[in-house]
């Protein structure tokens, strides 16, 4: 008992300091501790009307952070779906769509969710200029009844 | 040897094995391979403390990586399914608190490649992986109940005719 104790308390030290001289060397090594994250500047982040302004005149595109089921379940109507999580593998299909210059609005849903200021920061680190968030955007988006739509993105 | 007696003594032990470390192999690498992605996933359950959570995202896919090749290749088995359960348990945890608190997020399980959410799957996943760890832990106890055994205990040293005579 004692013996197993002790072997698995040397796989666990072992792992850790693999894990430690492995991130040393690694071309994709990260910062032992992490850096507080960035707060939005309140120039980031947009209104609901604002919001409901520039989706009515057509001159943003609209990005839902969100995942695809979610997305597909319900979105703001002409947004299209660039999950955060998973965006090295949807940016391709975006990408064509999406100008520099262009104003960029990003979304997720919830108080907590953080999806849409990573996709910004993402957004922002790749030369998008101008991108704004909209706070916990379905859900105030759609208690105020503003267009949404259903479906996957086509 | 009678089925029953050869499916708990030698096979049922070498599924669980190799079941249970190929799992931790495949859920290890993707997070070596992206520690940020991984740290972000971390991060998503929101329960540490922001400066913990690339240490952890660091450190942890590689002890996964090691108990899960110690148990594929049959070598400190117990102690490998100690380490195993420790971290089931520990998911546990992080699963159940996040859909307690309706988070809806990425589960991280196999870094992002799997894109799987958190939900009761993924829960049921996290207790099979751990019921199966919980038995490979058990299986040095009794003599001839693993398909590797580090070493005999001492039931089985002590010779025959002492043992099947009462004191």
């Amino acid at each position: 008992m004692r013996r197993t104790f002790s072997r698995a308390l040397l796989i666990v030290v072992m792992g850790l300091s693999l894990g430690l001289a492995a991130n040393t060397v690694s071309p994709r090594r990260i910062p032992l501790i992490r850096p507080p994250p960035k707060a939005p500047q309140p120039s980031e982040m947009l209104t609901l009307p604002e919001a409901k302004a520039i989706w009515e005149s057509g001159a943003a595109f609209f990005l839902d952070a969100r995942a695809p089921a979610d997305y597909a379940a319900g979105h703001i109507t002409g947004a299209f779906n660039l999950p955060a999580e998973e965006f090295d593998q949807h940016y391709p299909q975006v990408a064509p769509i999406l100008t520099p210059d262009r104003l960029v609005v990003v979304y997720c849903d919830g108080q907590e969710c953080e999806l849409s200021h990573h996709l910004a920061d993402k957004l922002r680190s790749m030369g998008f200029r101008n991108v704004r968030i909209l706070h916990n955007g379905w859900t105030v988006w759609r208690t105020a009844g503003l267009a949404t739509q259903t479906g996957d993105q086509k | 040897m009678k089925t029953a007696a050869l499916l708990q003594d030698k096979i049922l032990p070498l599924i669980f094995r190799l079941a249970l470390g190929g799992v931790f192999i495949f859920a290890a690498v993707p997070k070596i391979i992206a520690p940020e992605k991984f740290a972000q996933a971390i991060s998503n359950y929101r329960m540490l403390p922001n400066e913990w959570l690339n240490l952890l995202a660091i450190t942890l896919p590689w002890v996964e990586l090691l108990a899960g090749i110690l148990l594929v290749v049959g070598a400190w088995v117990r102690a490998s399914a100690w380490a195993v359960t420790g971290m089931c348990v520990m998911f546990l945890v992080a699963i159940s608190s996040a859909v307690s608190r309706g988070l809806n997020i990425d589960c991280g399980c196999f870094g992002t490649v799997s894109g799987r959410r958190i939900g009761l799957a993924s829960l049921a996943f996290d207790i099979a992986l751990l019921g199966m760890a919980v038995w490979l832990s058990w299986c040095e106890r009794d003599a001839g109940f693993c398909f590797w055994r580090q070493e005999p205990s001492s039931q089985e040293l002590a010779p025959t005719s002492t043992r099947e005579k009462p004191a």
